[in-house]
Order: C-alpha cells, then sequence, then structure tokens
C-alpha cells in the first residue's frame, strides 16, 4: 500500500509501475516504461547562458541569472558548470511520467475531457514551501530514478495514448531545453504541447517555447513580492512579465493561485490580483482558486476552507473575470463554465472528469457568444 | 562523557593558528611530515594535552565511528590537502579508531576522486564516498527558512565528526570555511546560495544531526583561494602556511575570515565588505547560539612549527 508521496513517485519509477500500468491512480494512467536505474545523469549542452571570467558562467535561462563557479550547479541544481561550458543534467531523462487528464493540470479552456501526457525531469528554480512535487522539485538528478527519453519517444507514446504532451510537475523552465526540442518533434507530428510553470523565466527564451506551445498553465502563487521572497525564494515582478509575454504571445493562458490560509488570501491581495489581471491580461483568462494541503514545509498549515475559495471565486467575478474557477474541492461550486453572456453552464464538470459539453465551433450552445479557449 | 568537549566548554572559545613556512611544496603540494607536525601541535595547544592523540581523545572516543566532512569540490589544487585527511586518519588509528570506522565524506564521489582522497583512502585503510552514492535520508529537516534531507553517511554512519574544510573566498557568501563546507551535509545546497547564504549557514549548522556531532573543526588554510572562490584559480591561491583548529565552528570562521582579509590586501584585494560580499551568515550563526563572532571574545593561539 502506498503510503506517501514520495513511496508513490518512487514506485512510477520501478517494478510497481509496470503492474500499475493499465490503472488510474490519482486520476492518472501510469506510462508502463523499461526497466529504471538509479545512474549518473547525462550532460547535454545547455543553452542561455553565457561565460564569464575565470571558467564561471551566467545561466540566462531564468531572473536569477545565477553565477556558476566551475563544477557548480545552479540554484535549479539540475544545470552545471564543467570547464567554462554550461550543461543540462536532465535532457531527455525524466522522473515523472504519466498520463493525467487535462483537467488535472488544470487546463479548462483547453480540449476538455483529452488527455496529457505528462513529464517532469528534477529541480526547480524557486522553492515553495508548499510544494507538492518537493519530491522531485527540490532534488538533483542524482536523487531520483529516471529514464532515457527523447523528444522521439516522448511524442511517439504521446501519440500512443491519444494524448498532447504537458511539461508539468517540478519546473520546466529548469528543463527548458528538453520542452522546446519535444514541442518541436511534436509540432512536426501534429500533437499538441502544454506547460504547467511557475512563470519565472527569462523573456527570451519563454519566447521561444512559447512559440511551440498551445497552452500554459500559470501558478501565480501570490501577489506581493513578499509573499514570493518569502514562501518561494522568488520573486513577483519576472512572474507578472512572464503573464504578459504569454498573453501576448497568442498561446492559451490560464492561472491558478493555490490559496493558503493566511498567507495569500487576504481579500485586498486577490482583490489586487484579480484586477491586475484583468487590466493586464484580459477579462478572458480563465483564474482556478486551488485547495491547499499540507505538504513540504508547510505541514503545520490546515487545508483551506471552502468558503475561501467561494470568496475568492467571488472576488475574481466582482472584479469582472469571465471564468472563475475553484479547485482541488471536487463538487465544490466553482468547476463548471458558465457562459458570461447568459450564465448558463455550458463545460459541466466534477473533479477531472468532464460531464457535459454545450460549445460548438468556440461559441455557447444556448445563446451563441464566443467561449475563448481552444475547443478542438 | 568523558571524551567530547563542547564549543562553549572554554570561556572564551579558543583558535589556533599553527604555520609552517615549509608546509607547501612548491607553493602547492603539502610536505606530510610538517603537515602532521602542525596538526600534531595545533591540537596539543587546543587541548592543553601533551600528546597528540590524548589530545583527539578529548574530542573522540576509540568506540566511535568518525566521519571526516572534507571539501572535495573544488578539485586537487583547492580541495582538503590529503595528507591533511591522512594526518587526522592516522591520529584516530591511533586512538583505537580503525580505519573501517573512519569515512571522509563530501558530496560527490567524483569530487573525492579529483581530490585523490578516494586513492588515497583505500590505501590508508579508510573510506571515502560521495553523498551521491551514499544516499540521503528520505525524511526532511525542517529549518526556520527551508528544508533539507541530511546525508546518510551524517546521520546512519557516524557518531562523530570531524570538520575539514578548506578557507576561500566565495563570490555568492563571502568566505566559505567550516560553517559553509556543512552545506555538503545536506541534499539541496544550491536552494541555500541565495542573500549570501544567510541565514540558510546557520539554520543548517544548527540542526541537531550536524551542530551536535560535530567535534572539532580543523581548517586547511595552507593555500586559501582569494577571489572567485569556491573553485580553484590559478593565481588567485596565496600561500598561508596555516592550519586553525577550533571547537567553535563560528569562532573559528571569524579568525580565518580576518586571515583571508589580510591575504586580499596583500594582494590589492578590496575588503570583501566593499564589493558587498560581507559574510553576513558569521553574525546569523552567532545570533542562533552556535559560537563567538566577536573577535574580541576570542582567545588566539598562534603556534609556529
Amino acid at each position: 500500500m502506498l503510503t506517501t508521496r514520495r513511496e508513490f513517485f518512487r514506485s512510477c519509477g520501478g517494478a510497481g509501475c509496470a503492474l500499475a500500468a493499465d490503472g488510474l491512480v490519482g486520476g492518472s494512467l501510469l506510462v508502463p516504461r523499461p526497466a529504471l536505474a538509479k545512474s549518473a545523469p547525462r550532460a547535454y549542452p545547455a543553452r542561455f547562458w553565457k561565460s564569464l571570467p575565470q571558467r564561471a558562467v551566467e545561466c540566462e535561462l531564468c531572473p536569477r541569472h545565477c553565477q556558476v563557479e566551475d563544477r557548480e550547479r545552479g540554484f535549479c541544481g539540475v544545470r552545471e558548470n564543467r570547464d567554462g561550458s554550461y550543461y543540462s543534467l536532465v535532457w531527455g531523462q525524466p522522473c515523472a511520467v504519466h498520463v493525467d487528464p487535462i483537467e488535472k493540470k488544470p487546463l479548462f479552456h483547453f480540449l476538455p475531457g483529452s488527455r496529457a501526457f505528462s513529464l517532469a525531469t528534477a529541480g526547480c528554480n524557486l522553492e515553495c514551501k508548499c510544494c507538492q512535487n518537493w519530491d522531485i522539485s527540490q532534488a538533483k538528478p542524482e536523487d531520483v530514478d529516471f529514464q532515457l527519453m527523447p523528444p522521439e519517444e516522448v511524442v511517439r507514446l504521446a501519440r500512443d495514448y491519444d494524448a498532447c504532451v504537458t511539461f508539468t510537475y517540478s519546473e520546466p523552465i529548469v528543463f527548458l531545453e528538453y520542452c522546446i526540442d519535444t514541442a518541436r518533434v511534436a509540432r512536426q507530428a501534429g500533437l499538441r504541447s502544454t506547460m504547467v510553470t511557475g512563470g519565472s523565466g527569462e523573456v527570451a527564451p519563454m519566447k521561444e517555447v512559447l512559440a511551440l506551445l498551445d497552452a500554459v498553465k500559470v501558478d501565480l502563487k501570490g501577489f506581493t513580492d513578499d509573499y514570493y521572497r518569502r514562501m518561494c525564494k522568488g520573486k513577483l515582478e519576472p512572474v507578472l512579465k512572464t503573464l504578459e509575454v504569454i498573453r501576448k504571445s497568442g498561446t492559451w493562458l490560464e492561472l491558478v493561485h493555490l490559496c493558503i490560509p493566511g498567507q495569500n488570501d487576504s481579500e485586498a491581495e486577490i482583490r489586487a490580483m484579480c484586477r491586475w489581471v484583468k487590466e493586464h491580461l484580459g477579462a478572458d483568462v480563465p483564474v482556478h482558486f486551488t485547495r491547499f494541503h499540507p505538504e513540504f514545509q508547510m505541514k503545520n498549515v490546515a487545508p483551506t476552507p471552502n468558503a475561501t475559495l467561494a470568496r475568492c471565486r467571488d472576488i475574481g467575478m466582482a472584479e469582472g473575470l469571465h471564468f472563475v474557477y475553484t479547485g482541488n474541492v471536487p463538487g465544490l461550486a466553482g468547476e463548471d463554465t458558465l457562459c458570461p453572456r447568459c450564465g448558463k453552464t455550458v463545460v459541466a464538470r466534477r473533479g477531472f472528469e468532464l460531464l457535459a459539453m454545450h460549445i460548438k465551433n468556440r461559441a455557447c450552445e444556448f445563446c451563441g457568444a464566443e467561449i475563448p479557449g481552444v475547443w478542438s | 562523557m568523558a571524551a567530547r568537549k563542547s564549543a562553549l566548554s572554554h570561556s572564551r572559545p579558543r583558535v589556533v593558528v599553527v604555520r609552517s613556512a615549509k608546509v607547501l611544496i612548491r607553493g602547492y603540494d603539502a610536505d606530510a611530515g610538517v603537515l602532521r607536525a602542525m596538526l600534531h601541535a595545533g591540537l596539543r595547544a587546543l587541548s592543553g594535552e601533551a600528546e597528540p592523540v590524548r589530545a583527539l581523545a578529548q574530542y573522540v572516543r576509540p568506540n566511535e565511528r568518525v566521519g571526516l566532512k572534507v571539501n572535495g569540490l573544488a578539485g586537487r589544487n583547492a580541495a582538503t590537502h590529503v595528507e591533511l585527511v591522512d594526518a587526522v586518519s592516522d591520529l584516530l588509528t591511533a586512538l583505537g579508531v580503525e580505519g573501517r570506522r573512519q569515512v571522509a565524506f563530501d558530496r560527490f564521489t567524483r569530487d573525492l576522486t579529483a581530490a585523490h582522497i578516494v586513492d588515497r583512502a583505500q590505501r590508508g585503510g579508510y573510506r571515502a564516498v560521495g553523498n551521491d552514492d551514499a544516499g540521503h535520508d528520505d525524511e526532511l529537516v525542517q529549518m526556520p527558512s527551508s528544508a533539507s534531507r541530511l546525508a546518510s553517511v551524517l546521520t546512519r554512519q557516524v557518531d562523530g565528526v570531524l570538520n575539514l574544510p578548506v578557507l576561500k573566498q566565495h563570490m555568492l557568501a563571502g568566505m566559505t570555511g567550516a560553517l559553509k563546507n556543512n552545506f555538503g551535509c545536506i541534499h539541496n545546497p544550491s536552494k541555500m546560495h541565495v542573500d549570501h547564504c544567510d541565514p540558510y549557514v546557520g539554520e543548517v549548522n544548527a540542526v541537531p544531526a550536524i551542530r551536535d556531532k560535530q567535534r572539532l573543526v580543523v581548517m586547511d588554510a595552507l593555500r586559501p583561494v582569494l577571489q572567485n572562490g569556491p573553485s580553484y584559480q590559478p593565481g588567485l591561491a596565496e600561500p598561508a602556511n596555516a592550519l586553525l583548529l577550533a571547537t567553535d565552528p563560528v569562532a573559528i570562521d571569524t579568525v580565518a575570515l580576518a586571515l583571508l582579509e589580510d591575504l586580499r590586501a596583500k594582494r590589492d584585494l578590496p575588503p570583501l565588505a566593499s564589493v558587498g560580499l560581507t559574510p553576513t551568515y558569521l553574525a546569523s550563526a552567532a545570533r542562533m547560539g552556535l559560537g563567538v563572532a566577536d573577535r574580541a571574545d576570542i582567545e588566539v593561539i598562534e603556534v609556529e612549527v
């Protein structure tokens, strides 16, 4: 019996994976894979960096701009300086591979009811105290079981599962070269690609991957710089910049705000965030307020009350956002997509399950209003 | 508890600085005999015992398993000198701690190999292993600002640790010495380098398994890296011919910082504070009760060999 998330991930990486290959666990289909072995990660030439004197390098992938001495790694722990050249230690080496419902990402306006071939490597450029996937996001490549899965293999498997490719779970920005290469192969094969990210990336690399992505879900973790510094070892401003870049790129965008009691759920913060979203991204960008579950460094904080999620949703709608959802509480009001003109339910859901769909030709079947998203 | 002296056993923490102009051969490698004599002299001065094995017995008991937390990150030219590791191991053996109960460890086996410590351990009869091979505990240790998994060598394979750091300037932390060397006991040191590693250095050293197992610090300051550390930089490492010993990791780092600044000044390098690299984690560590960061409250004993 699986008792911890760590054991769950381990089972996915070992023999247990094959045994559970055809079963759904936590809404996910575990992908059968060849036997995994813990071995030294392979080094793949990284992009998005520049040389500094004395064989040091500066990473230009994310706003941290880590200056990395020879033999050292950046904050993410998965990019290493070797004799003055920078390498990714996770390219083609995912440690988590699952087939999820697209609603689990969550992406609610992107092919409802479809599947996401989801993969992640070790590493993250943030350290969120509430991380649900800290086993892999806060790990070095050496700490996890991984397999070799080049882009062509990812695309082959995704096609076999009739799924889009989704980079998720940890932080795809730290394995961006792998994302870019895989999304390119996927597009050539006629498959779509999506990403779930914290959004803390530099503009140039983000633009490059966005050109190959069809949808992005960004975790907007808080709306104050203090929150990002205190809870995530990050900054707010680069995330906001990324959101604007995504919106301008035309790639479909949805936001998630994990509501942590007493940390980022004040009315003032939620209201300010919703106003910013409407002003800078537009009222049609879906915002999901999701329930926090005690994890990682926040096991002493209670789960988010349902009333908080409902209040956040009310604030979002009062501020004029068209699509505001609640999440991580199946059955709670706020899972359905309502037509912003007639108010009728155009997509009905419960948890990750699609119950009904009333959108035809990108429009509400009841009143004909356009419903933004990627529906076919 | 006969064997162990805590950091607070002296009214003022004592730091011994042992020097010998003969310790470096052509300015690089250590003369094993001279270094051994320096170690013995330092232990005598630190403990007040006349004989080095009896001196070591104040910190380690013969029936214990002992970890040697070396620093192998920067390769042969800026790692803990293997001659020092050998000399400490020999003393432990003389005390009754057989080689199989001694283990030199750091983050990666490859670094220990590059520093020649794996090879020397095989010949010397002690063990050497990287955390990448030995693993980390599954359990998370919670700290006020972060969380980590501890090296299994530290938590499961040893009763006490002798910390053998290398003195270096560090382009993110300001300097690296005794306290920062313990970043090699956690699985995620890269996450601890923001904000000049402060308060992370202190918090990591306050973890009971690290704080309570550390018995003694013997700092390799034979040839500190003065600039662009912690990697080795040709032309930016300067012979200081010194070994520092203490039980108080904050005090030894405080004395080492002054030594580093002196060396930098002689090379016309600016004070660390003037380039925004004050190791603020020292004061934080002192506030956490890990030791003394006020130079005036530290007893410094200079010894020439």
